[in-house]
């Protein structure tokens, strides 16, 4: 079974990208829900620590993936007409998420004015300047591209699981590369 | 209260023979300026170097003294690194447009060994009356007139939302608890 991803098959390259992030993404929405519902205080400072490294992990997974795509394009939804063209869509604009969600984040942390730090010790630098307003409207746009996000990955996730109980091949490939 | 064990407590009008208004030098290296406030259920501590400090006393009568501290606000630091950012950036004190907070008093009444220090109060550009408490020390094992080198702690309290200094209002306390401790020598 190869690396690359073959005209109805996933490599193991793609395979890989895709639990990861997915495992990845799941847990940085639910981090970041805690991080907005807690009363910050030195015992769970770290936390935002760990989403803003996590969150720019995903972010630089998020564009290798695609530039692997690029290189090993991926096999494409198992439908026809409309149905392939609405999946397709889907999976894009999934993407645009996972690259839009972590970039507001980065952008709405360097606008508070303190430094972003990958990792606790890399300073990652600013996007935008320090404002109070940039802020505030980055957060917004974070907060609805995460939870569009969520939203969309649990309609994909259910589609999933049902095309996987219909046996049609779509989930098993995305576990083991073919149908 | 923490009360150095190492000094005397002067009661302000203990005054020397040669009793007279005495002009006062800080020591910047020795003096500090800390701070405390609420973080969650726990505290960011801190310091901001004094820049300046003009003291004037007067050991016969108390509400001839004045009292004028600067605050080199680039300087400050804090318990833990993100809060000594976020101290300085444009939320909080602003250290790039307001480097310098300052205190001048307007008023010094006694209050027991105390004494209530009134003044004006600039942080952020922004000037607001407040009172605090001073007490002054003499090192331990100095004469009981010699008031050559004292020690000069002034306590007290302000709501940074008085400034202007909101940032982070949801995690950080505005209540700002401040211990300033001087130490000072007599000029000439
Ligand atoms: C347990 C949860 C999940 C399951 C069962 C699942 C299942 C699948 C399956 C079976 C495919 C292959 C579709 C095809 O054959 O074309 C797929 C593709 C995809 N999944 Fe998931 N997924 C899950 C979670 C996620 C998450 C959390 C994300 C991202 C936020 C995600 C993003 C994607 C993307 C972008 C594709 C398209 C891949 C491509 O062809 O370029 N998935 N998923
Ligand atoms: C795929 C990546 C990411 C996802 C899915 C994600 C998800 C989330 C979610 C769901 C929230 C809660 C929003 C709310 O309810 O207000 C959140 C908050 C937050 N995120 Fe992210 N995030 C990601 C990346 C990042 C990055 C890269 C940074 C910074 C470098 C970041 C910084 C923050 C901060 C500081 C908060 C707290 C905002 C607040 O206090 O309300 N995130 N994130």
């Amino acid at each position: 079974m190869g690396l690359r991803n073959g005209p109805e098959s996933f490599g193991l390259v793609s395979r890989l990208f895709h639990w990861l992030m997915a495992i990845l993404v799941l847990s940085l929405i639910a981090l970041g829900l805690r991080l907005s519902s807690m009363e910050p205080g030195l015992s769970n400072l770290w936390l935002y620590g760990l989403h803003k490294t996590l969150g720019l992990t995903a972010l630089g997974l998020v564009l290798l993936r695609i530039l692997w795509h690029l290189i090993s394009p991926p096999p494409g939804p198992m439908a026809t007409g409309w149905e392939r063209l609405f999946i397709k869509a889907w999976h894009w604009t999934l993407y645009a998420l996972m690259i839009a969600t972590p970039i507001a984040g980065w952008a709405g942390s360097s606008a508070s004015g303190i430094d972003t730090l990958y990792a606790e010790t890399f300073v990652v630098p600013p996007l935008v300047e320090a404002d109070e307003t940039s802020e505030f409207v980055w957060f917004i746009l974070h907060e609805i591209f995460a939870k569009t996000l969520l939203g969309m990955v649990i309609i994909h996730m259910l589609a999933a699981l049902r095309r996987g109980m219909a046996g049609d091949g779509t989930l098993t490939r995305m576990l083991r590369g073919k149908a | 209260m923490l009360r150095p064990r190492h000094l005397a407590l002067l009661a302000l009008l203990a005054a020397p023979a040669s009793a007279a208004v005495v002009d006062y030098q800080l020591d910047p290296i020795a003096s500090t300026v800390a701070f405390e406030t609420d973080f969650g259920p726990d505290l960011i501590t801190g310091t901001i170097p004094l820049e300046l400090a003009d003291l004037s006393l007067d050991f016969d009568n108390v509400a001839n003294c004045t009292v004028e501290v600067a605050l080199d606000v680039t300087g400050a630091k804090a318990s833990f690194p993100f809060a000594a950012q976020a101290l300085k950036g444009p939320k909080v004190l602003d250290a790039k447009a307001h480097p310098r907070m300052t205190f001048a008093s307007t008023s010094v009444r006694r209050a027991g060994d105390a004494a209530d220090v009134t003044g004006n109060l600039t942080i952020r550009g922004v000037t607001r009356p407040v009172t605090l408490k001073a007490q002054l020390f003499r090192p331990q094992g100095s004469a009981a007139g010699d008031f050559s080198h004292l020690t000069v702690k002034l306590t007290g309290r302000v709501n940074r939302s008085d400034f202007g200094a909101t940032g982070w209002a949801d995690m950080v306390g505005d209540e700002v608890r401040i211990i300033i401790t001087a130490h000072i020598d007599a000029k000439g």
